[in-house]
């Protein structure tokens, strides 16, 4: 198992936190959320892997077959499934946020500070 | 019995589900009905199980998977103690409060907020009454995402849709962080059961940069959830912008919930592995929640708007729940579940009495209120006696709490916490002192050059405000938040639940071997000297404080333009935007996590 997908994982984490912190669009923001989930998949998966392992679908393979670990697939599953719910509700706030300030921009959503 | 807590949180969920598909055909009104008896069922089954569940500890299998003794647990288990199913029945209970309170309170869709409060409390329920990490995840999740919409609820004005915003991003990374510690326990132990997560790991023995880095994710997302300074900026936002019912559960259940994960899964997993460095947990654990203490009582001098005032309050005792947490002892653990209920009643009777000033003056705003409040006696009894139960007076709301805190503290010769805890609590108590005459009485200067300026808040519609039921609620939340001090055998239930919470081994056994629980002392709680001086002290604080700060204008021009120059760094640091929100959040984890490396080795 090499350390590769680790690396990868932090390495898109990281790309994401730099987007949202300089985002100057509030879609691209949502985005780079979004790009900050995918190392959650990057690591979930690199948890499960095996080396030489399959799909873990037995159907028809032999059952000695080294297959890699379901549970972090199923885990994958449901964490896309509340990245479509997070991604569907932040996009509604941009849509409704440009209807106001005609801008995407979020440092021109200046209402609350202090 | 312990078939009631999958219904306790199904049933919201359910009816939720049911009331999305099928409340748009509804007749008039019945909508509202089927939401307080979704409501109701929560409240009455949490009452039953913290009257007969004792010291303990209950087990529910999904789907009958339950484990034979020492085998791999293959199903999902809620795994509840008192201080799960109080906190689930606290839910239950301020559900069912701002529903009642939130009766006719929007005019269009109403079903579609009715959903929203539903799934809200349900999710918050299965949060607190969980066993298993990644279920705990999802439920964290759930919540989140129905919290969102409900801050956006006006979704016609902009600002709600700015504190949305920053809500929804802040608190998603958080879940992210909590994710990425999920997976890297669930690499170290095969497991996603908070105990055979705990037995897996105490077995490994390892505590090596897996387990710190593991620890610290977990720690710092739900810190997040609980605005730990620096995770905190989007709870103002949230707050300022979200209806007054909903602020009720933001302020009262959500925020503490991230502060109960955070003991659940420190003392189920983490105790016996990280143990010998106890020390410096409780040191960095202490010292955040002393900054929050500290930085939430300065904002909260500095707020106009009194939702966003509230809101400070809310982080600066969120400080001081963790300090409590944080000192790793069970007085103290349990001096912060009293203090939880205390504040969760005294809050809400604030936020809905601005609720009321909201919906009756047409305005938010402590500056153009000033003295329109005069009309409003009972709103105006329920506002000081919410900020009396905080205030810590002697024998009354926040005092045992306080109490069992600060003796905890001593015990472990932290003798510097009960300073803390004066500090803030007179910060944020003589500030809703200070809102609340100048509305309630219209005394105090009409200027005030530290206070800052606010974007206005337009009431939501009805049909026809329902006000004398609206401020009976506030003022039984707020006489609520009163008795809860008074009430001793609280406090001593409270120690038994905390000792047997702190009990890794014993949570250990009963859900993966179904031992029973250990039998725990009865415990006695004693008033000490030393936390009536503190109490009076906080209390005539606050008051002194309070009054004093209705006159800031009369100083002395250099030394007011010197104070706000002193203040502005931070008032900076609230800048209203996202991305300086995450960039916080950055470093807030890699100091924590940092402090963590260094002194765990």
């Amino acid at each position: 198992m090499s350390i590769l997908p680790y690396l990868l994982c932090a390495f898109v984490f990281g790309c994401g936190l730099f987007g949202i912190v300089t985002s100057r669009n509030v879609i691209h923001m949502v985005v780079c959320v979004s790009v900050c989930q995918s190392a959650t998949y990057i690591l979930l998966l690199a948890i499960g892997y095996k080396n030489h392992g399959t799909a873990p679908v037995y159907a028809d393979i032999p059952s000695s077959r080294v297959v890699t670990d379901p549970i972090v697939q199923s885990l994958t599953l449901t964490d896309i499934v509340v990245a479509v719910a997070v991604s569907a509700v932040l996009l509604a706030f941009a849509l409704k946020a440009y209807e106001h300030h005609g801008s995407l921009d979020p440092a021109e959503m200046t209402g609350l500070k202090g | 019995m312990t078939t009631l807590l999958p219904i306790l949180v199904a049933v919201p969920l359910l009816v939720a589900a049911l009331l999305a598909l099928g409340g748009r055909w509804m007749p008039n009104r019945l909508d509202d009905w089927v939401a307080f008896g979704a409501a109701a069922v929560p409240v009455a089954l949490g009452a039953v199980l913290v009257v007969r569940v004792g010291i303990r500890l209950l087990t529910y299998w999904f789907g009958g998977w339950r484990p034979r003794s020492g085998s791999y647990p293959l199903g999902i288990a809620f795994a509840s103690d008192r201080i799960g199913i109080g906190l689930a029945l606290l839910v239950a209970v301020l559900l069912f409060a701002s529903l009642l309170y939130s009766w006719r309170y929007v005019e269009d869709e109403h079903y579609l907020y009715l959903v929203l409060m539903l799934a809200f409390g349900g999710a918050m329920c299965g949060f607190a009454l969980t066993g298993d990490i990644f279920n705990m995840f999802v439920f964290f999740e759930l919540m989140s995402v129905a919290a969102f919409a409900l801050t956006a609820y006006k979704v016609e004005e902009p600002s709600p849709l700015q504190g949305a915003f920053n809500f929804a991003v802040s608190n998603t990374i958080g879940a992210f962080l909590v994710l990425l510690g999920i997976s890297l326990l669930y690499g170290r132990t095969g497991s996603l059961n908070l105990a055979e997560i705990g037995r897996r790991l105490t077995a490994d023995g390892r505590h090596d940069g897996l387990a710190i880095v593991a620890f610290t994710l977990i720690t710092c997302g739900f810190l997040v959830k609980a605005a730990m300074v620096p995770f905190h900026f989007w709870l103002a936002d949230a707050h300022a912008t979200a209806p007054a019912p909903v602020c009720v559960l933001f302020s009262g259940v959500m925020v503490e919930l991230g502060i109960y994960a955070v003991a659940r899964i420190y003392w189920v997993d983490f105790a016996s592995v990280l143990g010998q460095f106890a020390n410096p947990t409780r040191d960095v654990l202490l010292g955040v929640g002393t900054v929050t203490a500290v930085v939430g009582a300065v904002m909260c001098g500095m707020q106009r708007h009194l939702k966003r005032l509230l809101a400070y309050s809310t982080i600066t005792h969120a400080g001081c729940f963790l300090i409590g947490v944080a000192l790793l002892s069970p007085d103290a653990l349990a001096g912060a579940a009293v203090y939880v209920v205390a504040h969760a009643f005294a809050k809400g009777a604030l936020f809905l009495a601005g609720g009321i000033l909201l919906v009756t003056k047409g305005e938010i705003d402590e500056l153009l209120l000033r003295g329109y409040g005069r009309d409003l006696r009972v709103t105006a009894v329920a506002w000081l006696v919410g900020a009396l139960a905080l205030a810590s007076p002697p024998f009354l709301g926040t005092f045992t709490a306080h109490a069992l805190i600060e003796d905890a503290a001593g015990a472990e010769h932290y003798w510097w916490v009960p300073i803390v805890l004066a500090f803030a609590t007179i910060g944020s108590t003589s500030a809703i002192l200070r809102a609340g005459a100048r509305v309630f009485l219209g005394i105090g200067d009409a200027e005030d050059p530290l206070l800052s300026d606010e974007p206005r808040e337009s009431p939501t519609p009805r049909e026809r405000p329902r006000i004398v039921f609206m401020r009976t609620i506030a003022l039984g939340l707020a006489l609520g938040g009163l008795a809860v001090g008074a009430i001793t055998p609280l406090a001593e239930r409270a120690m038994e639940a905390a000792h047997s919470f702190t009990d890794t081994a014993s949570y250990l056994a009963v859900v993966l071997d179904h031992h029973g629980a250990a039998p725990v002392q009865p415990e006695h709680w004693h008033t000490t000297t030393s936390s009536v001086v503190w109490s009076v002290v906080t209390l005539v604080g606050s008051f002194v404080v309070g009054y004093a700060s209705l006159y800031r204008a009369h100083l002395p021009r250099a030394v007011s333009s010197a104070l706000a120059s002193a203040l502005q760094p931070l008032r900076a640091a609230h800048s209203g935007h996202v991305g300086d929100y995450i960039a916080w959040l950055t470093f807030g984890t890699a100091v924590i996590g940092g402090l963590f490396a260094v002194t765990m080795r």
